[in-house]
């Protein structure tokens, strides 16, 4: 896995490549609690280059999301392949995050 | 097909294994989404095994077996822990659990794979695929 990040404005594009499962989720909570020392508020997770989420990496975005509520803070989601997106549906967790199609309609939507 | 895995209880040790399952289970006649249904169910019961079964004792071990007959493919996974009450495992798609960070496990397991059973008080589970979708379901 690896994970990119991009400032847009006050917005902080975190694109994700490769898998999240049970080794790379500790990585990636690492890397969101830096987001949040770093006070960063608003937090788009751009899914198009991955490839597979397992219920490790599904807790690990909750766990963001939750934190970044509790601090006033915006969480949106983009570019989910199918598989993931249905990995979101069957779970119902497309109701408690939000996902764009792509990239730009979730930075409007801030 | 007919494989057999041991791992320890440490969860550096799953991807490995797998690898390992995976890499034979490609031999058989199912399509990429099928595939990552597997794999995905595979993960998730290892895992399961591993904190839950055996709680990363890591002087227990976590057996795979898998096996495929004319028309499906059949995994068991078991720990060597103390079971657990399969039957009464909270829906995590509930409003009220949405927001919890476990329990998605055995769910996803249920949904991407074909038939779950659960054998030896929860220490073995069971997880069946056939080749073509919901054939024998």
């Amino acid at each position: 896995m690896k994970i990119t990040e991009q400032k847009d404005a006050d917005r902080l594009i975190c694109l994700i490549e490769g898998e999240i499962n049970i080794t790379h989720s500790p990585e990636l909570r690492k890397f969101f609690d830096g987001l949040i020392k770093k006070n960063e508020t608003k937090v788009l997770v751009d899914f198009s280059a991955v490839s597979y989420i397992d219920s490790s990496g599904l807790a690990t975005l909750i766990e963001m999301y939750q934190r970044l509520k509790k601090i006033g803070g915006l969480m949106r989601c983009s570019g989910m392949n199918q598989k993931i997106k249905n990995t979101f549906e069957i779970t119902k967790l497309h109701k408690l995050f939000d996902i764009f199609d792509t990239r730009e309609s979730a930075l409007k939507d801030f | 097909m007919n494989l057999l895995e041991k791992l320890s209880s440490d969860l550096n040790s799953v991807p490995r294994c797998i690898d390992s399952v995976i890499n034979k289970v490609r031999q058989l006649p199912f399509n990429e989404e099928q595939l990552h249904d597997i794999k995905l169910s595979l993960e998730e019961a290892l895992v399961n095994a591993i904190k839950h079964g055996n709680k990363l004792d890591l002087r227990l071990s976590v057996s795979v077996s898998a096996e495929s007959s004319d028309n499906a493919l059949a995994i068991t996974v078991t720990d060597q822990g103390k079971g657990y009450d399969f039957k009464n495992v909270p829906d995590p798609t509930n409003a009220a659990n949405l927001s919890k960070l476990s329990g998605r496990g055995v769910f996803l397991i249920h949904n991407r794979m074909d038939k779950v059973e659960f054998l030896s008080g929860g220490c073995s589970i069971k997880m069946i695929k056939y080749f073509k979708n919901g054939v024998d379901k």
